[in-house]
Order: C-alpha cells, then structure tokens, then sequence
C-alpha cells in the first residue's frame, strides 16, 4: 500500500498533470489581468488554495505547486533513480525541489510594501501596498498618541471591533474595496455622523490599476452613549481624517495602509532624475537618503537596480512623485523577504545538473548518422 | 570541400579587411557627429532616419539620393527642397483632407503642396492633440505624423540657414568692417561674428528720416533688414551638431542656431561653425578640395572640445554598418543558400549542397559581423530592444543549423538554417522600419550585468526552443515521407530532443535570472507579471514534454507535435504579451502584431496536427500492408 502510494506520488504522470494544471492557471492568470489588475488575478490563482469558477470549486497555484513539491520530494526515494548516470538528473531536481521551497517560505513569510519621502523629511513606517486597516487614535493626551488598530482581516459585516480601552464598540456595516464619494442631494438619515452627513460612500468596480483603488468602509460606533454613537464613513487618503469626542478624550479615526513600524529612519535628502539629454527617456533615478539608527544618520545612495539592505529589510527605487512646483517625493519599495536566497542556490543546482546531464546524454543525441 | 572552405573563408577576411579599411584618419561628411535621441550619432544616421520618418525609406529612392545627400541639399538649396517629393502618404483619406488628389502609384508630396492643407486643418488637429493616443483612429494618427513631421521637415530645412551665403555688401567702408570683399556673398553667422559697431550705426539711422540716409546707410539698413528676416528661422534647432560648452552640465549639444542667441561663442564651438560654413559653401561651389579642408577643420574644432571626447571610431563604424547594410547581404546570403539546396536536391550534385553550406556561412558571418558592431557602437550586450531579440535569435538559430549541418552533412542544417534566418531577417526589416534601432535605455533596463546575462539566456532559450520546433516539423514531414528510414528518423528525434534539452536549460536558467534581477531591482523574485508569465509557460512546456516522453505519456510522433506547438508557446511569450499592454516588460510595440501572430497560430497548429494524423495514417496502412 505504501509502496502504491509513493509510485503514486512519485510518478512523472502526477508531474505532467500537475504542469497542464499550472499551465492553464498561468495562461487564465495573465489574461484575466487585463480585466482584474495584477493584484488581484494573482490573489484568485496563484495565491490561493482554491478558486471557484462558478460554483465549482478548483485547485489554486499553492495546491499544484505544492503537489508537485511533494511529487519531486516523493521521486527522491525511487530505487531506480540513484545510479551514476543519472546524477544530472538528480542534482536538476534537487534544485527543483529548493526552488519550490523558496517559494513557499516567500509565499508565507515575505512582506512587502512602500515607504514614501518629500525631500528634507523623514519616515520610519512602511505602508503595505494592499493590506489595509482602521486606526483610532485616542489624542486627548498631550504627551503621547495612543493607536487602536484594527487590521483589514477583521472587516466582515456584522463584526464587532472592541478593545477594553476603547469607551465605545464599532460594529463593521460594510467594506468596500474600491470606493467614491458623491455628494448627497437630500438630507441624510439622523442616525449618520461625520462626512456621510453631506455624501454618500458608493462601492464602484475594482480598477485594474491596483494602485487606483480607495478602499472605503462604513461602520457604526455604539455604546459610548453620547451623541457621538452612529454610522461614520471613510474612505482611503481622505483628506481630513473623521474625529469623535466621547467624554472629553478625541479620537482620530483613519482608514490607511497597514503600516508596519522599523527599528529606524530614513530621510530623503535628494531625489535625482537623469534624463538621456534631449529626450524624454528616464537614464536613471536615485535617492540620496540618510539612515537613521540610534539617531545616528549615515548616508546612502539607493539606485535603480542597487538597493539599500538593512537588518532584513531591502529598500528599492520604486517611483517617484513630482509636485507641480516642483518638490521630489521618492517612493521606495520595501520588503522583507526570508526566502530570498533560495532562488539564487537552486538555479546555480538546477544549472550544474541540466549541464551534467547534457554532457552524459548529448553524445547520444548527436551522434553522427550512419548512412 | 576543402576548396570551399578556402572561398568562404577568404570572403570572410575580406569583410574583415573591409572593415579595417576603417582608418580613424579620415573624417567624412556623413561621420559629423550629432546628438538625437539620448545620444551622439554621425549624421548619417540622422539623415537615414529622417529619410525613413519622411519618406519610408531610408533613401530618397525616386531620386536615386543618399540620405546624407538629400540632407546636405536641403541645407545648401532650402527652396528646391520644399519642392522635393519627400513625403510619404499612405491614407487616402488623409490625402484629400489636406486638398490634395490621391495619385494611384507614386504618393510622394513636397512640402510646399502638404503645408496649405495643414493650415486649414490646424483646428482639426489641434482637437486630436486633446485626444489620449489610444484613442485617435487611423486616420487622426496619421494626421497629427503628417503634421509633425512637415513641421520636423521645415525645422531641418532652416537649421543651417544662417550658415548660408545669403547677403552682400558694396558699400567698402562697411565691406571692411565685415571683413570682406565689396560684392562678396557673406552669411548671417559671418556678419554676426563681425558686426562690431554696425549695431551703434543702425542707432544713427533709426533716428533720421529715411530721405536723408546715404548710400552706406541705405545699405545698413537693407542688411539689417535681411539679417532680421533670416532671424526668424531661429526656431530651427533640430541639428544639434555643436558641443557644449565646457561649463555646462546637461550634456545637451547645441544647433547652430542657438549659438547666436547671445550666448558667449566658445573657441572649439566657433571653429566649427565656421567650418561648417566654409564647407557649405564649398559644397555649393562644388569644390572637392575645399570641402576636404574644411571637414579636417571641422575635426579640429571637434577634438579642441574639452568635455566628454568625442569618438571618432565610433561614429565611423556607424557610418560603416549604415553603409554596409549587413544584415541585407546576410539575407541574401541565406536566400542564396536556399536556392543552392534546392537546386542540390533536384540534381543532386553534392557540390551544390557544400557551396549552399558555405553560402549559409558568409551569412552568418555577416549576420554575426552587424550585431558585434552594435554592441561596440553602443557599447552594450547584444540584445536591449524587441528589434535586437529578432536579430539574436536568428544568429543563435542559424549557428545551431551550421553545427546540426556540420555533424549531419545531409543538408537539414542548411535547411532550417537557410529558412528561419530569413524568415528573422524579414521580420527584423519590420521592426527596423520604425525609426533608429540603436536606441537609448529605459532607466530599469539600464544595467549591463544583467542584458548580458537573463536578457541574452532566456534570447538563446527563444532560439534553441524554435529550432527544437523546426525539427518537430521536418521529423514529422520525414516520417510521412520516409516512415520505414528509422534509423533517420531516430537520428532526427534524437538532435530534436538534445535542442529541446539545450533550449530547456536556457529557457529554464534564463527565467530564474530574470527572476533575480527582479528580486535586485524591484524587491520580488516573482510577480506574475505577464512576460514572467510567458517565459515560465515556456518553461513549464517543456518540461511537460520532457516528463512526458519519460513518462510514456508521448512517443516520437507526439514530442515532435508537442515540440511544434511549443514555438507558438514561444511566439505568445515573445511578442504576445505585449499585446495585453500591461506589466512592467511591455518595451515592444504592439500595434499590427495581433494578426501575425494569429495567423502564425493558425499555421503551426493545422501544420503540426495535419503532419501528425497524416503519419500516423501512412503508419496504420504500412502496417496493415504489413500484416
């Protein structure tokens, strides 16, 4: 029986069924992005265990490709397999079977998101790119800021958000992944605070462009009593943020990019763009950054293609923002990424393997034809 | 045989020779270097381009003009040039909207008969240049090129007019001021560089009656008057063949109009315009010597300009790879080639195939020749544009043929040597018809470490993989012609399956490079961007293929079919992603592919399943006669 199952396992069929899977997945996978953006098609197929074509559920990119890790892990005990001859062979698929690795740590443990800068300031915070979150920000005090953050995770209808610090209870009424706002043309309902007292959040079709999307959510505070309970909107990047006063503490409420907080700083200095002369083709961006650790600063020059790498983070030029009168804003993409050795390990593998492979087999394959 | 070697060989040293003959010594017109698109170029270049953007080709063929010709006309002789039938029209439409008649052959219009009909339709183009670029049709894209390039063409006509002997002077007193013969024909540049107190003079004049001028100051005033009219070309900056001064930090060259905009006129900037002027003029007489004298000056000025050195060998090879029109005469060498096997297995005479091999080696010598000289000119790997990936991947192509043909000698090799070289070359001509292909880098592909690297691995993956394909296609054809040869059939399904273990290696190392250069530049190893996307599929083709032949799963006959639609798996990822116009690779244009592509589509899937069912059928009646 065990044995059935490790030639089950272990069969170059369950391989090449699970490539036409994969095929299938990254042809459907690139097509769709042209109607649903990147972020999304990779969320549907390749992200995912399972999607659902109508009502029928299929196997994602994470199920086939950790088939076929189990499939090369399971081929590693065939008997047949470990001779002299085949030593390219099996070198090839150890590095496949690294690569796949690699793959699932990056899949479960990298972070990636963006650190923006204006020129002369600095920031310490990396706004992920997709992710996003509510924050309640308790003001009153004058010495510090306290944050109540309640991540994307936890916005399903219905849900109660809590904290025992919190004088009131926020219930989740809805969350919109891409939202707008239009101007109300008759009075609202009484039960409705803050900017949906003049508008209306609509929920509108997600844009290709993820960068494009604002994220909306409505929500009803209840329980402080006051006549602050009620039903707030916000929506991503408003411009004054929504606040509430509950016996004498204020509250700032926002819904922002899940942020995540490091150990340092980095401060914009210079932002250069170089331009082949006389044209309008970009020859190269760079950011002239201090880093700032233990309020220390220590300059560094990050690149198109050189990176900053610090204490696990790798910091990349990503974009920029030019502000009519004239300000740089630099836009670096940060990310942490454990996984991100083995790619380079298993392709040096997986190239010495084909290699010894072809110099083993070639002979055969071109030998000159007897006429 | 061994006499042919001997003649391809003494073909290949003399295209060495020929190109050594490239002394650094001599300075030609066509070598002036002049800065366009991001980079120095000899003028040559910008001629052919010009040429190519106006006219469609890069001669004025009707006319049996070189482009440098054609330029250097249009600076010595501007009113003949707007009468000149440069401009190619393709559109009816756009004809009669510019109030003219569409003439059946020949669509070639002069400036003078196309500029009347775009000052009626400016308000119509003013009303395109509103609309978004996708969202012009036919006819207003083409409209607004029209307009951009008679506006190009009247910019280039002007750009050296203040060079040109245009005034004269009797007056001697003023004469001698200028430095010149009474009667001389002098330029504005010249009267600009001598003007001294003529300006003071014209105060004097200014203020008195026009009755009470002398003669000396009616011809003052007469000149100021021309030097005012010939002013006004100074929107004409398009040729930007002077250096910059040694203060300036842009990198930007100048034209030799902005060099009269009261700027101070650096010593190296001033010999050459000086230069240039004589040699104008000299061209205008026809003086060979004087032209000559002029151009070493020219060289002098150049050389005497402190900033970043111009390189002269540079722009002559250039020139020379222009000139040589390389990849033409490889074209014509793999057409020949074909011819030759052809003829070799009508008539069969082995002679005929070894000239046919030789033949394909001139080519690719020549083909090979083009793209080392690109490498040096821009002084960067092989391949950094679409265009470039055609190129490489029909010298890649073409080498494994010679090496299949070198171990075979049965004249596969020539075969599908001889047919995907050209069949690359006619599509690299298609490409090359938009404009300069030595182009300047977008910022993110600016990285020489890594075009050497993924860019030319995952090339030589697109090559080898259509070359496994090509086999699949002859196998399938042999096995239909000869399906009781198995010792040649086995001989062709085995180089077929050690290319599709070569291409797999390059498909396989190249995507995982390209996937590190990602992970260094962007921070991901992995995005499922679409030409990711492409090249796994092509990765992931292959190994299905290979598993499937291991497996049982796929017999000859099947890898063969497989292997021919795996170069429409290649074909998607090489230009068809781009068609979906999104990710972070979409450095093609996309615009007319679609059809090719889907024809290609066509072709290989009713080709590839008709050989096999046919095989398959011949094999089922041979073994029932068999039986």
């Amino acid at each position: 029986m065990g044995n059935k199952i490790i030639k089950l396992l272990s069969s170059p069929k369950l391989f090449v069924y699970s490539l036409v899977w994969l095929m299938i997945l990254v042809v459907v996978g690139t097509v769709s992005q042209r109607d649903i953006g990147l972020y999304a098609s990779q969320l549907k197929f390749f992200s995912s265990y399972f999607f659902s074509f109508g009502p029928i559920p299929f196997p994602g990119g994470r199920i086939v490709l950790a088939l076929m890790l189990v499939n090369l892990v399971s081929m590693m005990f065939k008997q047949n397999l470990w001779k002299i001859k085949k030593i390219g062979v099996i070198i090839v698929h150890l590095g496949g079977v690294m690569l796949l690795v690699g793959a699932g740590m990056t899949a479960i443990f990298s972070s990636e998101g963006s650190m923006v800068i204006e020129e002369g300031s600095k920031s310490n915070t990396v706004d992920d790119y997709n992710i996003t979150e509510l924050a309640i920000i308790d003001i009153s005090d004058v010495n510090y800021d306290q944050y109540f953050v309640f991540g994307q995770a936890l916005f399903k209808n219905g849900n109660n958000l809590m904290h025992e610090k919190l004088d009131f209870d926020i219930t989740i009424l809805d969350y919109m992944d891409n939202a707008t706002l239009e101007p109300l043309t008759s009075p609202s309902g009484i039960q409705f605070r803050g900017m949906l007292k003049n508008f209306i959040l609509k929920k509108i079709k997600r844009d290709k462009d993820d960068m494009k999307n604002r994220p909306g959510i409505i929500y009803q505070v209840s329980g402080s009593f006051t006549e602050s309970d009620g039903i707030y909107g916000l929506i991503f990047g408003q411009s004054v943020p929504a606040t509430i006063n509950i016996d004498g503490r204020q509250y700032v409420m926002n819904l922002q990019k899940k942020k995540t907080y490091l150990p340092f700083a980095i401060e914009l200095k210079d932002f250069k763009k170089v331009m082949h002369p006389g044209t309008e083709v970009a020859k190269s961006y760079s950011s002239n950054i201090n880093l700032i650790e233990n309020n220390i600063p220590r300059p560094v020059l990050i690149e198109m293609n050189k990176p900053l790498r610090h204490e696990g983070y790798t910091f990349y030029q990503a974009s920029f923002i030019e502000s009519p009168s004239g300000e740089e804003t630099t836009v670096l993409a940060a990310v942490k990424n454990y996984g991100r050795l083995f790619p380079y390990i298993s392709s040096i593998i997986m190239s010495i393997g084909l290699l010894l492979h072809m110099l083993v087999s070639m002979p055969n394959l071109f030998k000159k034809s007897i006429k | 045989m061994k006499n042919l070697s001997v003649i391809s060989i003494s073909i290949i040293a003399s295209t060495i020779m020929l190109y050594s003959s490239l002394s650094a010594e001599s300075f030609f017109v066509s070598d002036i270097p002049i800065q366009e698109g991001g980079r120095i170029k000899p003028l040559d270049s910008f001629a052919r381009n010009q040429s190519l953007a106006f006219y469609g080709k890069r001669k004025i063929k009707h006319e049996n003009l070189s482009a440098i010709d054609w330029l250097l006309n249009l600076f010595t002789h501007p009113e003949k040039g707007l009468d000149q039938k440069v401009f190619n029209l393709r559109n009816p439409e756009v004809v009669n909207a510019l109030g003219l008649t569409w003439t059946n052959n020949f669509h070639k219009y002069s400036y003078n008969e196309l500029f009347p009909g775009i000052e009626k339709q400016l308000p119509l183009i003013r009303e395109i240049f509103e609309k978004k670029e996708v969202d012009r049709d036919v006819f207003e894209s083409q409209l607004v090129e029209i307009y951009q390039n008679v506006m190009k063409f009247r910019e280039i006509v002007s750009s050296l007019s203040c060079l040109l002997p245009l005034f004269s002077v009797y007056d001697s007193d003023l004469a001698t001021n200028l430095h010149v013969e009474p009667g001389q024909l002098i330029s504005y540049a010249h009267v600009m560089s001598h003007r001294g107190s003529l300006f003071e003079t014209s105060q004097g004049i200014i203020t008195k009656p026009e009755s009470e001028w002398s003669v000396s100051e009616k011809e003052i005033a007469l000149l100021l008057y021309n030097l005012q009219q010939t002013s006004s070309d100074d929107f004409a900056k398009a040729l930007k063949i002077i250096p910059p001064s040694k203060n300036d930090s842009s990198g930007l060259w100048l034209s030799p109009w902005e060099l009269f905009d009261g700027r101070l006129i650096e010593p190296h900037q001033d010999k050459i315009i000086k230069s240039l002027e004589s040699y104008l003029l000299a061209r205008f007489e026809n003086n060979i010597e004087n032209q000559n004298i002029a151009l070493s000056s020219y060289k002098t000025g150049l050389i005497s300009h402190v900033g970043k050195k111009v390189d002269f060998s540079n722009l002559s090879k250039e020139r020379w790879l222009n000139e040589a029109d390389l990849f033409t005469n490889s074209l014509v060498f793999y057409l020949l080639g074909f011819i030759l096997l052809g003829i070799s297995w009508m008539i069969k005479p082995v002679v005929f195939k070894n000239v046919a091999f030789c033949s394909i080696i001139i080519g690719f010598c020549l083909h090979t020749l083009g793209i080392y000289l690109r490498m040096v000119i821009m002084s960067r790997p092989p391949i950094s544009t679409l265009y470039e990936t055609v190129i490489f991947v029909g010298v890649v192509i073409v080498l494994i043929s010679l090496i299949i043909e070198y171990i075979r000698k049965d004249g596969l090799g020539i075969f599908i040597g001889s047919i995907s070289g050209s069949l690359l070359h006619y599509v690299g001509f298609g490409y090359a018809a938009d404009g300069d292909t030595l182009e300047m880098l977008v910022a993110v592909l600016n990285s020489n470490f890594w075009l050497a690297t993924h860019v030319t691995t995952i090339i030589l993956g697109y090559g080898t993989s259509l070359m496994a394909g090509l086999i699949g296609h002859i196998y399938l054809i042999e096995k239909i012609r000869v399906p009781k040869d198995s010792v040649r059939l086995k001989s062709i399904y085995n180089n077929m399956f050690g290319v599709t273990l070569i291409a797999l290696f390059f498909t396989l190392f190249g995507t995982i490079l390209g996937g590190i250069w990602a992970d260094q530049s962007w921070g991901r190893f992995w995005g499922w961007d679409p030409k990711e996307n492409g090249a796994l599929l092509i990765v992931l083709w292959q190994l299905m293929m290979v598993h499937m032949r291991l497996s049982g799963l796929a017999k000859p006959d099947k890898f063969a079919l497989g292997m021919v639609l795996n170069n429409i798996v290649v074909i998607m990822a090489w230009f068809g992603v781009n068609l979906l116009s999104i990710g972070l690779h979409s450095y093609g244009f996309a615009s007319g592919i679609a059809v090719n592509l889907i024809l290609f589509t066509l072709f290989e899937i009713v080709t590839g399943f008709g050989t096999y069912y046919w095989a398959k059928s011949k094999n089922k009646v041979s073994i029932r006669s068999n039986n």
